[in-house]
């Protein structure tokens, strides 16, 4: 049996740990050893049921994202996550280097991980990647934009996707390793777990990649059911530092609606104000199982369950958070399965849109068109081939080789003497 | 020998960074077998570069609010994330897994409270390492930090009260027993190391922690020397960024003195305008015995290194502190009779008549003298041996 590293390094969503936390417990099942390496160890508390051995924290730099403005790709992410000098980078790098080789894992499953993947391929470990798409770039030099509503200058591209090559290639001289060509060789896998569909892919449709189809689960978390009554049927699955709180919760308490809202560490005062008895405000994570079938519109920041939920024809509004989210949120409009809201929305603007999406019966039509264009897709079909994939390359030998040493010396070890 | 765990989490100075490398590798040239856990990745690679698997410490959610001014220690992690239950509860299981994967016997904690905690309910042996302020005295409620301002009653001990409720849901009953009863139970360690003089400790005296001295080395800046034959000679080591830095520098000027400003992080250009007359500023590190041993004052706002060398040269000491760690150190060299100390909280003062009355001070002087007699001998290379040796005792114990 293997054992299986899941990292998830950038990115600060509960989605992360929630998909990884699902394949993992199915390899576990199966009687893999399972770790997680995470860069946010709260969430783990808010798992339905951790399915991991051991639990460590990814490294990750402590000033994410200082003096970056407006991020065009993933490049200029890069560069405001550790890969601003080959220094910063090489401590992070060597933190995972350090982990791998002693945790020793045969494969590792990369959620939005570059610098794991890099550890990993200094190390020769098998990998793949496992996402919605913005963590998985199409391999291009210089790594594409994926700001879409406003022009993104080449050189722009160009100047960040150097610096964040320059920062790689002089962290991997200090481990004695050859330079990478190209940026989008960090990303370099044994297979990618593409967990959308095109028409949601923040880098537009790619044709020769495989779309694995969205990752979320309905049959883990509390059971819930919607109140008894006869309003409308709203699903709210948000953090409780969305912009908008105080008026969503306002719009909802004053309307008719049922409501099934998880938002997790909610102040108390503001769950008094949303709790009735045909509102449930849940601290855990619901099973969307038994909701999803009646549910008239999702709430979220677009994210991986906005992205789940509208496979079961749900129609959405979304108040994305940030870029990755506004993207989808486009993309839903574009849809027609769903509206968005700026963050400095007014109560008024929420309940319009809500009611739009609730009364006009395009926005249910639509979604449900969408998630026909995909009749084989089930979340726990998804689930199973990344499972099954993840089991066969475990079966055969890694396919790449640790990477190339500066002074043509044998590869590093894997492990150490 | 033993498999040892370095760790530092909190307290952004380099000087964490500066002690504990060199007793890791002291440590590892006795033979144990030594791995590192910063917070901090950007320091990560100080620690790899010398051969060190170096990892990133379990990292806590920076709480949204905070209390500016922290009642006692409790307070000070309450701020610092330790108020977050999941937080403390994911960081508690990354400790347990990475302590096991590396069999830790024994952890060096310098201002690593999450790491005690972990190593606490793990049983593992653990030293503490620091200059004093992250190591509050053993007292029940943990002491006030402030003990000139006046407190509410019980303010101490709902602080206490909350930071060990909060850890000990975060453990859970599985690890009750083990779990911390009272606040001053998360510093407990088989020895604590103070890396300092007493005359610098903030909570001297105390009862619980053995004095190795202040260490390391502080030649590895640039190299500087006096130059003229004026009457008095100033070096003063401030930040650039302080809101007193242009204040200081232009009373300098006005000074008949020569005067040595090391402002790292200052910029070159910055650096040869405020330079003239007597007064040389630079925007490097600046080897600083040289200097210290032939300076009249220096100026500086007690950060334990710089303030331990300058008591050890018998060098009077102009402190403007700017956090609460710095100023309780202040106070202590004032008490020795070594310093005079502008509080962080005054206006600006005049700060030509303050530094000129305190080159005239000869009651100043004799004070500093007095404190440097009292440690004269003291090997800064040697202290982190010592350090090493103690902890290597505590590990074969």
């Amino acid at each position: 049996m293997g054992r299986i590293a899941f990292a998830w390094e950038l990115g600060a969503e509960f989605g992360h740990a929630v998909a990884c936390n699902e394949i993992a417990r199915k390899l576990r099942g199966r009687g893999h050893q399972v770790a997680f390496i995470f860069r946010e160890l709260h969430q783990i508390d808010f798992l339905a049921d951790c399915a991991a051995d051991e639990i460590f924290q990814a490294p990750v730099s402590l000033v994410e994202g200082k003096g970056l403005e407006n991020p065009a790709s993933l490049a200029d992410i890069l560069v405001g996550c550790g890969y601003d000098s080959p220094q910063h980078l090489a401590g992070i790098l060597g933190g995972w280097i350090a982990w791998l080789r002693r945790w020793k894992p045969d494969m590792l499953v990369s959620d939005f991980s570059p610098t794991a993947l890099l550890a990993a391929s200094v190390l020769g470990v098998r990998r793949v990647n496992y996402g919605n798409g913005f963590g998985i770039p199409p391999r291009m030099s210089p790594l594409p934009a994926f700001r879409f509503d406003e022009p993104v200058p080449p050189e722009r591209l160009a100047r960040s996707d150097a610096h964040a090559l320059a920062s790689v290639n002089g962290a991997l001289a200090r481990f004695g390793v050859a330079p990478l060509p190209m940026l989008a060789q960090v990303f370099a896998s044994d297979e990618d777990f593409l967990a959308t569909f095109p028409e949601l892919d923040s880098y537009g449709s790619r044709p020769r990649t495989g779309y694995w189809g969205p990752r979320y689960s309905v049959d883990q978390g509390v059971a819930t059911r919607w109140p008894a009554g006869a309003g409308k049927r709203v699903a709210v699955y948000v953090k409780r530092n969305l912009a908008q709180m105080d008026s969503l919760i306002e719009v909802l308490a004053g309307s008719t609606h049922r409501v099934a809202a998880f938002i997790p560490e909610l102040e108390p005062q503001r769950v008094a104000r949303l709790r009735s008895a045909s509102r449930i405000v849940s601290e855990r994570p619901m099973r969307l199982g038994p909701l999803l079938p009646g549910c008239d519109v999702f709430v979220s920041h677009g994210g991986n369950v906005c992205v789940g939920t509208l496979m079961a024809g749900v129609p959405q509004l979304v108040f994305p958070s940030q870029y990755e989210q506004y993207i989808t949120a486009r993309r839903v409009e574009q849809l027609g399965a769903g509206l968005w809201l700026q963050p400095q929305s007014t109560a008024a603007e929420i309940r319009a849109a809500m009611e739009r999406v609730l009364y006009d019966p395009s926005y249910a039509l639509n979604a449900r068109a969408y998630a026909r264009r995909y009749p084989a897709y089930s979340p726990a079909e998804a689930q199973r081939r990344v499972m099954k994939r993840i089991e066969e390359l475990l079966a055969e030998p890694p396919r790449h080789r640790a990477l190339p040493r500066l002074d043509g010396a044998p590869v590093l070890p894997r492990t150490p003497s | 020998m033993a498999r040892i765990l370095c760790a530092w989490e909190y307290g952004a100075d380099l000087g964490h960074v500066r002690r504990l490398v060199p007793v890791a590798e002291a440590l590892r040239d006795l033979g144990h077998e030594v791995s590192i856990a910063f917070r901090d990745s950007a320091h990560l690679e100080a620690a790899r570069s010398r051969g060190f698997d170096a990892y990133v410490a379990p990292l806590l959610r920076i709480p949204p609010f905070v209390n500016p001014a922290p009642a006692n220690f409790s307070d000070v992690l309450l701020n610092i994330g330790f108020a977050d239950l999941h937080s403390i509860s994911g960081a508690l299981r990354a400790w347990r897994s990475l302590l096991e994967l590396l069999g830790t016997q024994l952890i060096v904690a310098d201002y690593a409270p999450t790491a005690m905690v972990a190593g606490r309910l793990a049983g593992t042996r653990m030293v503490t390492i620091g200059t004093g302020f992250a190591l509050p005295p053993p007292t029940d409620p943990l002491p006030a930090l402030r003990p000139w301002a006046p407190l509410e009653e019980g303010v101490l001990r709902a602080h206490d009260d909350r930071l060990v409720r909060t850890i000990r849901e975060a453990i859970g009953p599985a690890g009750a027993g083990r779990a911390p009863v009272r606040a001053r139970d998360i510093f407990a360690a088989d020895a604590h190391l103070l890396c300092t003089f007493p005359e610098l400790d903030p909570f001297a005296p105390r009862d619980t922690g053995e004095y190795v001295g202040p260490q390391g080395d502080a030649s590895s800046g640039e190299d500087l020397r006096w130059q003229g034959t004026a009457a008095h000679r100033i070096f003063a080591y401030l930040k650039p960024r302080n809101e007193r830095f242009d204040a200081v520098v232009a009373a300098l000027h006005a000074l008949d003195a020569e005067c040595i400003v090391a402002a790292p992080g200052l910029g070159h250009e910055r650096a040869s305008a405020l330079s003239g007359g007597g007064v040389r500023v630079v925007s490097a590190p600046v080897n600083l015995d040289p200097l210290l041993a032939e300076a009249s004052l220096c100026i500086t706002h007690a950060g334990p290194g710089v303030a331990a060398r300058a008591l050890a040269a018998g060098v009077p000491m102009a402190l403007l502190p700017q956090h609460l760690e710095q100023f309780l150190i202040a106070r202590r060299i004032e008490q020795s009779g070594a310093a005079s100390v502008v509080r962080p909280d005054t206006r600006q003062p005049d700060f030509h008549a303050w530094l000129a009355s305190l080159l005239a001070d000869a009651s100043l002087r004799e004070g500093a003298r007095r404190v440097a007699e009292a440690h004269r001998g003291h090997s800064f290379g040697e202290a982190t041996r010592r350090a090493a040796e103690r902890i290597s005792q505590v590990a074969l114990a």
